[in-house]
């Protein structure tokens, strides 16, 4: 079968091109993407900040229908509508089977795209073999992937707003709930609203924080923040952390949250001041691969103060807990998934895309596949 | 196949050999040849109507370990040849209890006391009636086909017959220490009844780092294997204990109290509350009659004093996650196995070995199938 895609062959753009899909192997299904997120891993890869195996067809968000199914599938059957999780979940492995799904051992080509059979499923008019980002791939209209990493969902939640719920808005809203571990009262301090700091302002909210307080420079985000629920906005971390010293009386935030969209140490360092004794900071963004992003003084900053640095992956969510728990939340009116997504593209203007992205122009960009 | 089982026709019968029609495993179904199976207390509730089945007959039996004989269609956990552990509660790896980290909570559970496959059929047959199974895997039998959802692979080095205990008592037992009670190095721990799961309770205290653990059992030979197993103290009755604590810790109490006696009455769930002080936990691991007890509980105790009733069921363990793991720490030397086996029989000799279990002559009684 044939599907068009975007794929990388080298850090640089997105190039869209035609590649063969093979059939569906044991364990495997094909699914016809209803949408695609465009989330900033993708673009980590296309700078080449995290480094992966290419070419790669790029996409790990992405909700679509199961057009076929291989052998021993008894996940999802032809014609279930899905929702694509960034990270595979076995159900058995250690990780699983302790309530850490997020770290499943199935994930572990995650940035090489191979499936548990061996090899790929893309490959090019020139023989070459691509894995899919996360093991997905879902800027290809079509994609085989794992049951694995296929949860699914009702048939009457809209693609678009589904897609984000395998990466983006789980992350954001676990980022708080879960790895920080927000509680009824606290002072939480997001650095960065974008697609997951908007969500992790959701997060904060419904864990009951009193002062949820946004640092981000770009207004536009600012003000989406609001609306998300957070109680202040700042550009700049100097102004927010002599609000933060005001509402808490001087005790400062209890929570710090990085969800910018490259990893800086100067904002680590800003993180770990805003919080107070005890307090936490918890990172969800990556940096340069390489970079050390974190540099601060053990002695005052750590130690003496007892903070404690939380790293995470996908906001410490359960894939199949809470991906359909988000999307009941936001069927009952609960959780905004609608009011992420500020653009929709085709997939030949996913360049486009990423350059918005980048100018601080989204919240969410989704890609609406044909 | 042609094959043996001991059968329960009805409630206060003797356990009886039968003459067994085993099927070969449907779709999602494994066979297992056993090596053994332990003589668990719970059975015992079944056979006198402590635990009512969904109907009879029924093949006891959920405590075994043995190898894999037979696979049926998409079954991808495990394989023949392979080395096993029957849980007694299945673990599906993909329900929200599952997903969550308390597989001991599968929603597939629902199903221990109805004892057939998933489609509601059943694979064993006596004298031409459909048998159940105990907790879906009736180990009294040297054969049976069981859902792919109950059985656990474990390395092929491990002896099978003490493997066999894995699968319900010895995680049920240290799992109420280190999960239910969440016993604390320094602890002062009472384990009240030292039968089976009792003197794995033991254990579980004594690897988390209890200081003090005192068995309470009026059998002298039940005293004397906690002693074993890392009892620091024994009494013949609980208020014995409650007299000796103030002295041991300095008026504190203990920290946690462990039921594991063979049936629970509220009188014991009393006296488990009376041993332990401030912020204390009694984690409630014995079965008792379903008639709800009319024993006036403390409230004002519990309320005034913070102290914490938990449940336990299969120590609040992960299957997948914990049978492995114990077998590691018996292989390393910190985790006694061998030393629970008091006795062993053959299939023929059953209703002698819950006679022994009924008189306290047993810690183990095990039926060896080779």
């Amino acid at each position: 079968m044939r599907t068009r895609a975007a794929i990388l062959r080298t850090p640089g753009d997105w190039e869209i091109t035609e590649l063969t899909l093979d059939e569906p192997g044991p364990g495997e299904v094909r699914i016809r993407f209803g949408a695609a997120g465009m989330c900033h891993s993708d673009e980590h890869v296309r700078t080449g900040d995290s480094v992966v195996r290419l070419p790669m067809v790029g996409g790990h968000e992405g909700a679509g229908v199961v057009e076929a199914v291989g052998d021993t599938v008894t996940r999802v059957q032809v014609g279930d509508h899905v929702v694509c999780s960034f990270i595979p979940v076995c159900g058995t492995c250690r990780y699983c089977a302790t309530g850490r799904q997020n770290l499943c051992n199935f994930g572990a080509q995650m940035l090489t795209g191979q499936l548990k059979g061996g090899g790929f499923r893309f490959h090019d008019d020139a023989g070459e073999d691509l894995g899919g980002m996360c093991m997905l791939g879902t800027f290809a209209q079509r994609a085989v992937v794992a049951q694995e990493s296929c949860v699914k969902i009702d048939k009457d939640i809209p693609f678009d707003v589904a897609a984000l719920v395998g990466c983006g808005v789980p992350t954001g809203w676990g980022t708080a709930v879960y790895a920080a571990g927000v509680r009824p009262g606290d002072t939480v301090v997001i650095f960065g609203a974008g697609g997951v700091g908007t969500n992790a302002v959701q997060g904060a909210r419904y864990a009951g924080a009193r002062h949820v307080i946004v640092v981000d420079p770009v207004e536009f985000k600012r003000d989406t923040a609001l609306k998300f629920g957070a109680t202040h906005v700042f550009a700049d971390a100097d102004a927010a952390q002599e609000t933060v010293v005001d509402l808490t009386r001087g005790q400062l935030a209890d929570h710090a949250i990085c969800t910018i969209g490259r990893l800086e140490s100067s904002v680590v360092t800003q993180a770990a001041a805003i919080v107070g004794k005890g307090g936490q900071v918890t990172i969800t963004s990556v940096g340069r691969s390489g970079d050390n992003q974190i540099q601060l003084a053990a002695n005052g900053a750590v130690v003496g103060w007892q903070r404690r640095i939380q790293g995470h992956i996908f906001g410490m969510c359960n894939p199949l807990y809470d991906i359909p728990r988000l999307l009941r939340l936001y069927r009952e009116g609960q959780l905004m998934l609608d009011e992420l997504i500020t653009h929709r593209y085709r997939l030949d203007e996913i360049n486009q895309g990423y350059q918005d992205l980048n100018d601080g122009k989204l919240i969410r960009g989704v890609i609406i596949h044909e | 196949m042609k094959t043996q089982a001991a059968v329960l026709w009805e409630v206060g019968q003797d356990w009886r050999i039968e003459e067994l029609d085993l099927d070969d495993p449907h779709e999602g179904e494994v066979l297992v040849r056993l090596t053994a199976s332990g003589l668990c207390h719970s059975d015992e509730h079944v056979r006198v109507g402590d635990l009512p089945f969904a109907g009879y007959p029924v093949i006891g039996g959920h405590e075994g370990a043995g190898i894999v004989e037979k696979v049926g269609h998409n079954v991808t956990t495990v394989g023949e040849g392979d080395h096993v552990v029957l849980s007694w509660v299945p673990a599906c790896g993909r329900c929200s209890w599952c997903a969550n980290g308390h597989q001991n909570l599968c929603d597939e559970g629902a199903d221990v006391a109805v004892g057939l496959q998933r489609d509601g059929t059943a694979r064993h047959h006596v004298r031409g009636h459909d048998a159940r199974l105990m907790c879906l895997i009736g180990t009294f039998s040297p054969y049976t086909t069981v859902r792919e959802s109950s059985v656990i692979k474990i390395k092929n080095d491990i002896p099978l017959d003490k493997a066999a205990l894995v699968g319900c008592g010895v995680t049920t037992g240290w799992g109420t220490a280190v999960y239910g009670a969440g016993v604390k190095p320094g602890d002062t721990v009472v384990v009240l009844g030292i039968g089976g799961i009792g003197a794995n309770a033991i254990q579980g205290a004594r690897i988390a780092g209890a200081t003090k653990i005192l068995a309470v059992d009026p059998a002298e030979f039940n005293r004397e294997q906690a002693k074993r197993f890392g009892a620091t103290h024994t009494f013949a009755s609980a208020a014995q204990a409650r007299e000796a604590l103030p002295d041991l810790t300095r008026g504190q109490m203990a920290n946690s109290a462990l039921v594991t006696v063979g049936v629970v009455t509220g009188e014991i769930l009393v006296d488990a509350l009376s041993v332990v002080g401030k912020a204390g936990t009694v984690a409630l691991t014995s079965l008792g009659s379903v008639v709800p007890s009319q024993t006036a509980v403390p409230l004002f105790e519990i309320t005034a004093f913070q102290k914490r009733i938990q449940g336990a069921l299969f120590g609040n363990a992960n299957p997948r996650f914990d049978v492995p793991k114990l077998l590691e720490l018996y292989k390393q030397g910190d985790l006694l196995l061998d030393e629970l086996v008091t006795r062993t029989y053959t299939l023929d000799q059953i209703n002698q070995g819950y006679e022994d279990m009924r008189a306290h002559r047993n810690v183990r009684g095990l039926i060896r199938y080779t």
